[in-house]
């Protein structure tokens, strides 16, 4: 398979993903998949943003990193949407 | 940075060289028409070369920004070995014409102190537009470069003064002339 | 925050297919919160017709939930005998009974707060202290404060602002106790220097209209968080001069002022950040 090559915006926006599910796994067993789903959702929300729409999909990483540095933080034990 | 749409088309250019790899014709005019669009929200005049990249924020929201290490020979010795040089340049600049003679110590005097003045106003120039954060590539090649005029032209002086007739007997020609 | 976006989200989504609305406009009933105050304005400035002084307020609005809709600016016009001398009381007069969507930061609405800082025609000022130029007819622009991350419509994003603030240690550092072990003494003299320094309210109209600052913000401190800076450098009581020196002492967290001044011209409490800023390069010279 040929690895597709990503943009820096993508790589960061993959990155940003992955640091999400690394959290998770910090979570209690019980609620992680709470955890899981609600950033998938949260990156699936917006997966029709046009990948050339810089302004919007910096914006949304800026917004997802600040959230992903509340929900990581020890005292966040469960998520609901 | 005024909005979050200053998707400026150079500045796109700049972080993602990559992305515009198949740019279909009308979907790239579309951009350049939101860019136009978006350039009315700007509260200063648009004339950015090569505009700020995204800010970056090191660590957490209740982290205090990162202190730099001290280097008083970028900072305060800096500062101070600037001002002198531009306050000794005026009467540099002044003696030779108040006092009617051209010296070859004087000339060479100015001349060098023209050459550090520019130099340092150079540099100064550099680390506002080529920040090491950003692009510290760039920086490197920047900061090498002008090392590279100064010395071209410092060279260049020197010759000028020692085979030629000199800068301010130059200008009095010029003037003359 | 979750709770909170999705507040949010539910008022704009009631609201989201609404024109843009004038007093002149009819009230959609979907505001039925806000229809009474409206419907009241509505009446009075019929009623009041001839000696309506109009002015239109063109406002940046750019709403988070739709990051890839483009900010545009919306116009709203009040009628300036019913509002309050002040941009703020025109703003607030809009979010109450025309556009309840209309997102801005106020508290203190005396210029102490620093909270409404904004971009008013141009010139980065606290709305609370910028009056309504009543004589001219021209439309009143206002913006989020230049070359920062917009959070919603007016409100600007201080993140870095703030962080930098923390780093120059904004507090009294001091080693050995008072002498009659009560309070740290200070002379006349001394308090003096403080004046013009300690009024900041950090309202970052200053760093925002820097262009050292638009460029560097992530490396250099900016007018604001200088000024603070000198505050505890000036202070007779602070014992860490040398350490808040040397944290400024590179190229970037001082040195790239370049005495353009914007600072001291925009400043709504008119104070000189300039003025400090180069006063610690002094202090620091030799």
């Amino acid at each position: 398979m040929a690895a597709i090559r990503l943009s820096g915006l993508q790589k960061e926006v993959l990155s940003l993903y992955r640091s999400c599910l690394r959290e998770c796994r910090k979570k209690p067993e019980a609620t992680r998949t709470h955890f899981r789903s609600f950033a998938r959702t949260e990156f699936e929300n917006n997966i029709s943003i046009d990948k050339r729409d810089f302004g919007a999909i910096e914006f949304l990483l800026r917004k997802g990193r600040r959230q992903l540095e509340m929900y990581a933080s020890p005292g966040v034990k469960d998520i609901r949407k | 940075m005024a909005s979050i749409a200053r998707s400026s088309l150079l500045r796109q250019v700049a972080s993602a060289p990559k992305v515009a790899v198949a740019t279909k014709p009308a979907s790239q005019n579309s951009i350049i028409a939101n860019a136009a669009r978006a350039s009315a929200f700007h509260t200063t005049a648009r004339r950015d070369l090569l505009p700020p990249l995204p800010q970056k924020v090191v660590g957490t929201v209740n982290d205090a920004a990162p202190v730099p290490t001290p280097s008083p020979s970028h900072g305060s010795y800096h500062w101070t070995f600037d001002r002198l040089v531009a306050a000794s340049l005026i009467p540099i600049t002044v003696v030779p014409f108040a006092a009617g003679s051209v010296h070859p110590v004087l000339d060479a005097t100015l001349c060098a102190t023209i050459l550090i003045h520019s130099h340092t106003g150079f540099q100064n120039i550099i680390v506002d537009y080529v920040p090491t954060y950003r692009t510290p590539r760039a920086r490197k090649a920047f900061i090498w470069g002008l090392n590279a005029a100064t010395a071209v032209v410092g060279l260049a002086l020197y010759q000028y003064e020692t085979n030629d007739v000199g800068l301010t007997e130059t200008i009095k020609r010029i003037w003359k002339a | 925050m979750a709770a909170l976006r999705s507040t949010t989200s539910a008022l704009l989504g009631a609201a989201a297919a609404r024109p843009s609305l004038r007093i002149a406009n009819a009230v959609p009933a979907a505001f039925r919160g806000m229809a009474q105050l409206a419907d009241g304005a509505e009446k009075v400035t019929t009623s009041s017709g001839e000696n309506a002084n109009l002015k239109t307020f063109q406002i940046y609005r750019w709403n988070p939930d739709k990051p890839t809709e483009k900010p545009r600016m919306q116009a709203y016009t009040l009628d300036l005998n019913k509002t309050g001398p002040m941009v703020l009381d025109a703003l607030i007069r809009i979010k109450n009974e025309i556009d309840p969507t209309l997102t801005f930061r106020r508290s203190c609405r005396e210029g102490i707060c620093g909270s409404c800082a904004m971009n008013i025609n141009g010139t980065n000022t606290l709305a609370c202290l910028c009056r309504i130029p009543a004589e001219d007819k021209a439309e009143l622009k206002v913006y989020p404060l230049p070359h920062t991350y917009v959070v919603k419509d007016l409100v600007p994003d201080l993140t870095q602002f703030y962080k930098q603030y923390k780093s120059i240690k904004p507090y009294l550092q001091r080693d050995t106790p008072a002498p009659d072990g009560k309070e740290y003494r200070q002379s006349k003299a001394d308090r003096k220097k403080l004046d013009g320094l300690y009024e900041c309210i950090l309202c970052a109209c200053c760093s925002t209209s820097c262009p050292s600052y638009w460029w560097n913000s992530e490396e250099y401190l900016g007018p604001a968080i200088l000024l603070q800076s000198y505050r505890w450098l000036a202070d007779s009581r602070d014992e860490k001069k040398l350490q808040r020196q040397d944290a400024l002492n590179n190229s970037m967290s001082l040195y790239r002022c370049h005495t353009i001044l914007n600072c001291t011209r925009t400043c709504p409490k008119g104070l000189n950040p300039g003025l400090a800023i180069q006063s610690i390069k002094k202090e620091m010279a030799f």
